[in-house]
C-alpha cells in the first residue's frame, strides 16, 4: 500500500526541497521599499524567474550550496533577519512575540547560509511582519496597560 | 570590496538612522535614570508578572538599566543577567552599523543560524529558571 503513493513527493528531477508548502509570493517585492540601509543591492533579484526554476540553476549559486556564501554573490546582501528588533521586543516584555521574532531572524540566516536565498527573503519578510505586529501589539497593550494603571491608582487614592 | 565611498554630506545622511536611534535609546535611558524604577507607582508592574505572578525574562530590566546608569554592574546582573548581555550586544550591533552607514559598507556575513536558535532557547531556559528555587539566583 505504501509503494504506490511514493512516487509524487520523491520526483527523481528535485535534487533539493524547491519551497516549504505554501505558494512563495513574490518575495523579492515588498524588499526594496523597505530596506533602508542598503545602497541598491542585487540587481540580479528581480529578473529570475523564482517559481519553475530549480534553485542551483542561478549564477549567485555557482557555488556549493554549503560553502560559504559570501563569494559566490559579490552583488548580494543577506536578507534583514530583524534580530535587533526581535531583541528589543523581548526585553520590553512582550514575551510570545519576542522569542517567535528570534526564532525567524534564525531561519533567515539559516537558509541563506544554505544557499536558499528565496526562502531566506520570504523568511525576512515573515520576520519584519512579526516584528511589525510585536511593535504594534507591545504598544498597543502598553497603553491600555498604563491606562489601566493610572485608573486604578486615581481610583485607590481616596485621601486626594 | 563592494564598498561604496561615501564622501561629505552623504556620509552624515547615511549616519541618520543610527544616529536617530542613539538618540532615542539615550532619552529612553535617561528617563530610567532619572525615574527611579525601584520606587514603587513611579512605573506599571510588568503585564506578564501582573496576569500570572511569574516573572518573564525581562523582568528587572528597568531596574537593572536604572543600576547601569548608577554604575552598578553587580546589581544590574543580579537583577536580570540577559539585559545586561543584551546592552552589550545591541551597542556592538550599533556600533558595526553606524560604521557601516558611515563607509556605505554592506553586510555580507550572516550570524550562525545555530547562534539565533540558542539565544531564543537561553531567552526560554532563563524565564522558566528563575521561577524555580534552583534558579532563584536569576530572579529579579
Amino acid at each position: 500500500m505504501s509503494d504506490t503513493g511514493s512516487n509524487d513527493p520523491y520526483d527523481p528531477n528535485r535534487p533539493s526541497q524547491p519551497a516549504p508548502g505554501t505558494p512563495p509570493p513574490p518575495p523579492a517585492a515588498p524588499q526594496w521599499g523597505s530596506n533602508p540601509p542598503a545602497a541598491p543591492d542585487q540587481p540580479g533579484q528581480f529578473g529570475q524567474p523564482q517559481y519553475g526554476q530549480p534553485q542551483y540553476g542561478q549564477p549567485q549559486y555557482g557555488q556549493p550550496q554549503y560553502g560559504q556564501p559570501q563569494y559566490g554573490q559579490p552583488a548580494g546582501s543577506p536578507p534583514p533577519n530583524y534580530l535587533v528588533w526581535a531583541i528589543v521586543s523581548t526585553v520590553l516584555c512582550c514575551l510570545p512575540l519576542g522569542v517567535a521574532s528570534i526564532v525567524f531572524a534564525a531561519q533567515v540566516n539559516g537558509k541563506y547560509a544554505s544557499g536558499d536565498v528565496a526562502g531566506a527573503q520570504e523568511s525576512s519578510a515573515r520576520a519584519k511582519k512579526f516584528a511589525i505586529w510585536s511593535a504594534v501589539v507591545g504598544l498597543v497593550v502598553g497603553a491600555l496597560y498604563l491606562i489601566t494603571f493610572v485608573v486604578l491608582a486615581r481610583n485607590s487614592d481616596t485621601s486626594y | 570590496m563592494t564598498t561604496h565611498p561615501l564622501v561629505g554630506t552623504r556620509r552624515f545622511l547615511g549616519l541618520g538612522e543610527p544616529l536617530a536611534t542613539a538618540a532615542l535609546a539615550g532619552v529612553a535611558v535617561g528617563a530610567v535614570a532619572l525615574v527611579d524604577p525601584n520606587e514603587p507607582g513611579h512605573y506599571p508592574t510588568c503585564p506578564f508578572l501582573a496576569l500570572t505572578g511569574l516573572y518573564c525574562p525581562g523582568c528587572g530590566s528597568l531596574r537593572a538599566v536604572h543600576a547601569l546608569t548608577n554604575g552598578d554592574v553587580t546589581t544590574a546582573v543580579g537583577l536580570n543577567v540577559l539585559t545586561v548581555l543584551a546592552v552589550v550586544g545591541l551597542s556592538l550591533l550599533w556600533a558595526r552599523w553606524a560604521w557601516r552607514s558611515w563607509t556605505g559598507a554592506r553586510r555580507t556575513t550572516v550570524a550562525p543560524a545555530a547562534l539565533l536558535w540558542s539565544l531564543s532557547v537561553v531567552v526560554v531556559v532563563f524565564g522558566v529558571l528563575r521561577n524555580v528555587p534552583i534558579g532563584g539566583a536569576l530572579a529579579p
